[in-house]
């Protein structure tokens, strides 16, 4: 009776009532309403796109390298000759690797700009310090998981990647040997370097990446996009302060953004984040995915010969994004001073990226207001670029 | 007849090598502080004028339009003394050696030679317009960023030869290969960065010459005046006995700024330089070995000692003016660049040891004392005598940008007062632009002689004879760098 008075029900109904029947169980519609229709600052909208491309870019990672693992086995004998196949005889599969590259070149290229937006803007400041760090984790992790990434293929410069890159914690006092043989299983690089990098590569990096993204993400909707200080301008004709009142009178959540300025507390105006914000967001990684598409179908991944440890003649090059630290090791004299470089230098350059908004407490927003930032961080940069630049003439006169 | 007219034509010009040599330090010295200026206050001068229209601000606007006349009349100088170095200089002196780098680096010269034309068109086209496109700022701004383009590819184009002559790749003379021989990039990096240091040091000797010349009659502001009161009031006293007009109080305080806009960018590039001029003599270590052996242990180490003494002295000159208009204003903080100040002297004097006060690596060796410190040895914490002064040039790079950042942190909180400074601050502006231009000089001379015996390095002699041969290393202490 029930059977048949449902099956003679009208269609609408019956998904009305299914669809009521989920939402009361999971919150879903609840759920997607929250997250489409919070408020995000107005103007900037196609810089903070970066930080959804940045997520897109990941997502894509994971699906290529969901596919890579269809083909890749990773063992010293059959790594090589899985890509190898892929190159020779698997069109499609060879596209994936050429994708899973672009898309992890791109990838580092675009969280650096995520990054250098919201340095600039001073994003960072209260209440969103953990944002910042857990974003420069992020960024360690990614560069992590490339590095990883570059030595699983074993072919010569993957072999020799790993030599170079397993021995750098040699240079760390005290425990700097343990790690390198912990690393490598044993005093040389081995089958049980790869199988470990292999599952650093896949389970431990992202596991730790797939968390941080969510505590990310979660503490973005908590505080709002604070966006650029352009969004807090106020009216110099009229009062200041009954401006910034009113502001906060009718703010949508998440704003008024606790625990700040009051300046700060709420844009001067604001856009729904569906559709404005994600037009903007979803065309941007739809751009950036098309580059990688063409690029990966174009370009491909490369592929040198099958690693040969008896080889002599043959140098190792680091990939662009690991450019800057290589000049740097080239340009450091002798090995005390590459152990301060490594990790003296580096070390203390790490610190204060990740620590930078416990660093820097002042309530100034704009970057010509803050030099005591943007002259330390202008000047990083440039020293990071301009080794990059050393590098890659380097590399060419080799 | 003929015949000995093509004789003629075909022999250089007599001369000793040291003669010769003597007319090319010269001239060339000459042409490059013109053409560095030139390149680098183009530069600036774009961005003076982008900042002015971003704020409408009339201080900026105005430092744009004097920079441009100063390149105008420069340009005409400048060129003038590039056409004596090409025409009868390098042609009538050194003809065989020019005769074969034109024939190799045909294609830079030319394209080097033919941004000429456009600078010409450019430079006179915002000379003679610049009030006519006070209404239309876009275009002003369009022909700026164009000069400033068309100048740098002339010091890129130039570089290239330059960089040849010094690391010439064994001879390759293809075009990609002379475009990124080894020793290009950090040389256009470093002239690049170089160019618009000096540039600022410049504008902040103009600066401060101008504010000496208008303050010269008058007393320095008194020191114990209240903060709130001392800058105009100040300069207002210091019109003894004469009536001061406001139109010469705004030019005072006109220059008083532009001493401090050129201090800051003169200093601030020259920050980057120790590490851009520390690859670029890496890069000269890893393909010219002998060129860079003759810099930092040969005939030129103690040349180069000046080099390092003069950078130090371009921070610390720095600190002290940053230090004087600190104290001046009354900016907290200010004892702080007094301590930076001392810190920078004794980097500087640790960074200009020579070999034989210091002791180097033969020095260590000859006592049996070539291992560290800590185990007994004579050689210092991080190695031997070249990280000795790698250590300390990092050391000058962190306490620059400390001091730097420390003034420009004051500057932006307001703590700097129009009108409060002191004629020892400007003084100190004024060597400033002495200092980087003796640096330059002493740069030329470094890297021109590093090379010799060669002009160009294992390819010709200083005798104009082609080699084609790799020059000797000399003999290196075991585990020199």
């Amino acid at each position: 009776m029930i059977i048949s008075r449902w099956f003679t029900r009208p269609f609408k109904s019956r998904l009305r009532s299914g669809a009521d029947w989920f939402e009361d169980r999971t919150g879903a519609t609840e759920l997607l309403h929250k997250g489409l229709y919070e408020a995000v600052p107005k103007k900037g909208g196609w810089a903070y796109a970066l930080g959804s491309a940045t997520l897109a870019l990941i997502l894509l990672q994971l699906f290529s390298g969901i596919f890579l693992l269809l083909d890749y086995v990773p063992s010293v004998s059959e790594a090589f000759n899985s890509l190898d196949y892929l190159r020779t005889s698997d069109g499609f599969g060879a596209w994936v690797r050429g994708l899973h590259l672009w898309g992890a070149y791109t990838l580092i290229f675009v969280i650096g700009l995520h990054m250098l937006r919201t340095f600039l803007s001073a994003s960072y400041k209260r209440p969103r310090e953990l944002n910042w760090v857990s974003g420069a984790v992020l960024f360690f992790l990614v560069l992590g998981l490339a590095i990883t990434g570059a030595m699983l293929p074993w072919d010569q410069a993957a072999y020799w990647t790993t030599t170079v890159v397993t021995n750098i914690p040699h240079y760390i006092p005290f425990i700097g040997d343990g790690i390198r043989t912990l690393w490598r299983g044993g005093d040389f690089v081995g089958p049980i370097t790869l199988t470990r990098t292999f599952a650093i590569h896949i389970w431990v990096l992202p596991f730790l990446l797939f968390s941080l993204i969510g505590a990310h993400l979660y503490l973005l909707r908590r505080h709002g996009e604070f966006g650029a200080w352009v969004n807090y301008d106020t009216d110099p004709d009229s009062d200041e302060e009954k401006q910034i009142g009113e502001r906060i009178r009718r703010a949508e959540p998440p704003y008024p953004t606790k625990r700040i300025e009051r300046r700060y507390a709420a844009p001067r105006e604001t856009v729904p984040f569906f559709p404005n914000q994600l037009f903007k967001d979803v065309l941007l990684s739809t751009l950036l995915i098309a580059v990688i598409f063409v690029m990966g179908l174009i370009s491909g991944a490369p592929l040198d010969g099958a690693a040969d440890p008896a080889t002599l003649n043959y140098v190792p090059t680091p990939e662009w994004f690991f450019l800057p630290l290589d000049q740097f090791l080239v340009v450091a004299p002798q090995n005390p001073l590459i152990a301060i470089g490594v990790f003296g230098v580096l070390g203390i350059g790490a610190a204060l990226m990740l620590f930078l908004p416990f660093i820097d407490r002042s309530h100034e927003r704009r970057p010509l207001r803050r030099p005591e930032v943007i002259i330390p961080a202008l000047f990083m940069v440039f020293t990071v670029i301009f080794f990059a630049v050393l590098g890659i003439n380097r590399l060419y006169n080799l | 007849m003929s015949h000995r007219l093509l004789l003629t034509s075909l022999s250089p010009v007599a001369g000793s090598i040291l003669t010769n040599g003597v007319v090319v330090a010269v001239v060339a010295l000459l042409h490059i502080q013109i053409a560095t200026y030139l390149t680098g206050s183009s530069t600036l001068a774009t961005v003076s004028e982008a900042i002015s229209m971003a704020r409408h601000d009339e201080r900026h606007g105005r430092l744009a339009h004097m920079m441009v006349k100063s390149q105008v009349y420069l340009f005409s100088t400048g060129s003038a003394v590039a056409i004596l170095f090409v025409l009868f200089v390098l042609t009538g002196l050194w003809a065989i050696f020019w005769t074969a780098l034109q024939q190799i680096a045909f294609w830079m010269l030319v394209f080097e030679a033919t941004m000429f034309l456009s600078e010409i068109v450019l430079l006179y086209a915002l000379y003679a317009n610049w009030d006519r496109l006070r209404d239309n700022r876009r275009t002003r701004l369009a022909l700026l960023v164009l000069l400033n383009i068309s100048l740098w590819w002339q010091m890129f184009f130039i570089d290239v030869v330059a960089s040849f002559m010094l690391t010439p790749n064994g001879g390759d003379v293809s075009i990609l290969n002379q475009v990124l021989n080894p020793t290009q990039l950090p040389l256009t990096i470093h002239r690049t960065i170089g160019n618009i240091a000096w540039a600022g040091a410049v504008t902040a000797a103009i600066g401060a010459f101008n504010y000496l010349r208008l303050t010269r009659h008058s007393p320095e502001p008194q020191p114990d005046a209240p903060s709130s009161l001392r800058p105009l009031h100040s300069i207002g006293a210091m019109a003894a006995g004469h009536l001061e007009t406001e139109a010469r109080r705004a030019e005072i305080l006109h220059w008083e700024w532009v001493t401090q806009w050129g201090v800051i960018w003169a200093v601030t590039l020259s920050l980057m330089q120790p590490w851009v001029g520390y690859s670029y003599a890496k890069d000269i270590q890893l393909h010219a070995y002998g060129a860079w052996y003759t810099l930092m242990f040969g005939d030129l180490s103690n040349v180069f000692l000046i080099q390092i003494f003069l950078l130090g002295m371009i921070f610390i000159l720095a600190s002290l003016f940053f230090w004087r208009r600190m104290v001046r204003s009354g900016a907290p903080h200010a004892r702080r660049q007094l301590i930076l100040m001392v810190v920078l002297i004794l980097l500087t004097l640790l960074a200009v040891q020579p070999a034989w006060f210091a002791g180097s690596y033969a020095d260590a060796i000859a006592a049996a004392g070539n291992h560290p410190w800590w185990d007994g040895g004579l050689l210092n914490p991080v190695g031997n005598f070249i990280p000795f002064k790698v250590a300390a040039l990092i050391g000058m790079v962190i306490f620059g940008l400390w001091s730097v950042t420390a003034y420009a942190t004051a500057l932006s909180r307001g703590h700097i007062k129009p009108g409060g400074s002191s004629r020892g601050a400007q003084r100190a502006a004024l060597m400033l632009g002495v200092t980087v231009s003796l640096m330059m000089m002493v740069m030329g001379v470094l890297r021109e002689h590093s090379r010799q015996p060669y002009l160009v390095y294992g390819e010709i002699t200083l005798h104009q004879q082609i080699t084609n041969t790799n020059p000797s290393t000399p003999a290196v202490p075991p585990g020199q760098p």
